[in-house]
């Protein structure tokens, strides 16, 4: 029953974080507030646009934004109604001997819980469930790009929506986030001197935005380029845009997950006893054996 | 901004990863962790019941052959009881046996000498009533009272020699 409790509370205290944080982010962006002016320019190369999706703007609630963010909303939305459905259909008629699909399912967990043990020993749970979200994130709306969904832009315009993360705006968030996570609980473990081991690697976020934003465009480039010459148009696009976008949804749901994994690991780590301190008390318990 | 960078965009999807991060966990990761949890600890409760019962069925084992062991032990020593018990028997009958044939043996050369002593007693007594009896016939004719005595003695002389060489000769 105490357990129970505690249990209850900490789901509580998890449900109050996550709300108010999501409450704290959902203040800043009506404090930013929506966009003053007209920013758009007329930039006619292809590889600028496909960078900068600075032509084909999108609507959502009001605000001009880039398609990526239609795509990550989508995709959250998919996302969830699919671990809706499994929690509710699959879950509960889980075996002890497991099928295919609850082999995938546990497979997956397992992963990720996994990779976070290894990776941060001391306090495994929490980073194993954000990076089990990174990474799917990561994976799944990476091959979103593949589905070609179209949108219509703010000028009437047909788009197809792009690999949320291939968005740099879409990047920075996720970096930014896993940086502050990091952070967040490097203060909260081992206080300021965790949060200073953090900042020391003040690069982190911007290496991870960089990084997953580059990553993940380099596919759609290697596309673009390749359709840019009608001799390649025939086939080749089809192998490598599917080869890029697979490769690349896997290994940077890797790379994200390993890193933040890694980082949260030393920041949570507990500071080693001073090496004078043990020699002292070593010395003290000789002393006191030896009398 | 460069790159077209935009705070708000990039807020906005803060804001999903943080809805998508926290639906995932609670809808998905921990209620799978739960139950590999639960089925690691069925598992580990399992292997714990099969090495009790394995050592169980090791001191179980062990027990047997102790007793097979004591069991066997036991039986030999029976075995040579019975055998030394056996050979005293049977010494002791055979030893028994012996002197009751001695003594059987020993009975019979009595009665023997016995039955031996008789017969002679018999035959001299049976001699003797022979002799009386061809004497009186004899006599009956020719006797006198001189020849009669002096036919006596010398039956009485022949008689003795006869006893006397007999048992010279046993």
């Amino acid at each position: 029953m105490k357990e129970k409790k505690k249990l209850s509370k900490r789901k509580i205290v998890f449900l109050v974080a996550w709300i108010s944080l999501m409450l704290v982010v959902l203040g800043l962006i009506f404090a930013v507030g929506f966009p003053q002016g007209d920013k758009s320019e007329s930039i006619k190369e292809l590889m600028r646009d496909a960078v900068l999706h600075e032509h084909g703007r999108v609507s959502f609630f009001g605000l001009e934004v880039n398609p990526a963010v239609i795509s990550a909303y989508l995709m959250t939305g998919v996302l969830l109604l699919c671990a809706l459905l499994i929690r509710i259909f699959a879950i509960p008629r889980f075996k002890i001997v497991p099928g295919k699909f609850q082999s995938m399912i546990e497979k997956l967990v397992e992963f990720f819980s996994g990779m976070a043990s290894s990776n941060s020993p001391h306090k495994p749970k929490f980073v194993g469930a954000y990076i089990f979200s990174a990474g799917v994130y990561v994976c799944i709306s990476t091959l979103f790009e593949l589905s070609g969904l179209q949108w219509v832009t703010t000028r009437g315009t047909s788009i197809a929506l792009p690999a949320p993360l291939a968005d740099i705006n879409g990047a920075i968030a996720m970096g930014f986030t896993s940086f502050i996570v990091i952070l967040v609980a490097g203060l909260v473990t081992n206080g300021i001197k965790g949060a200073f081991k953090v900042l020391k690697d003040f690069s982190l976020p911007i290496s991870m935005s960089f990084r997953l934003f580059g990553a993940l465009l380099s596919g759609l480039l290697v596309t673009e380029l390749v359709y840019y010459y009608a001799a390649l148009s025939f086939v080749l696009p089809v192998i490598v845009g599917i080869l890029f976008t697979l490769l690349h949804a896997l290994i940077q749901a890797y790379v994200l997950a390993t890193l933040v994994s890694i980082f949260y690991g030393e920041a949570v780590e507990p500071p080693k006893p001073k090496k004078k301190k043990i020699k002292n008390k070593k010395l003290k318990e000789s002393q006191v054996e030896t009398v | 901004m460069p790159l077209n960078i935009d705070f708000l965009q990039i807020l906005l999807h803060a804001f999903n990863f943080l809805i998508l991060a926290g639906g995932l966990t609670l809808l998905l990761f921990k209620p799978v962790e739960k139950f590999l949890n639960e089925r690691r600890e069925h598992f580990e409760n399992a292997e714990r019941e099969i090495a009790e019962k394995t050592a169980e069925n090791e001191r179980l084992r062990a027990q047997y052959e102790q007793n097979m062991r004591d069991a066997k032990d036991e039986i030999a020593r029976m075995r040579a009881d019975a055998e030394k018990e056996m050979a005293e028997t049977s010494k002791a009958h055979i030893s028994g046996a012996m002197e009751k044939a001695q003594s059987i043996v020993m009975n019979a050369e009595k009665e023997a000498e016995k039955r031996k002593e008789q017969i002679l007693d018999s035959a001299q007594s049976e001699i003797g009533d022979l002799v009386v009896s061809a004497t009186k016939k004899l006599l009956s004719d020719t006797v006198t009272p001189e020849r009669n005595s002096a036919l006596y003695d010398e039956f009485i002389r022949l008689a003795e020699e006869t006893v006397a060489s007999e048992r010279a000769s046993k």
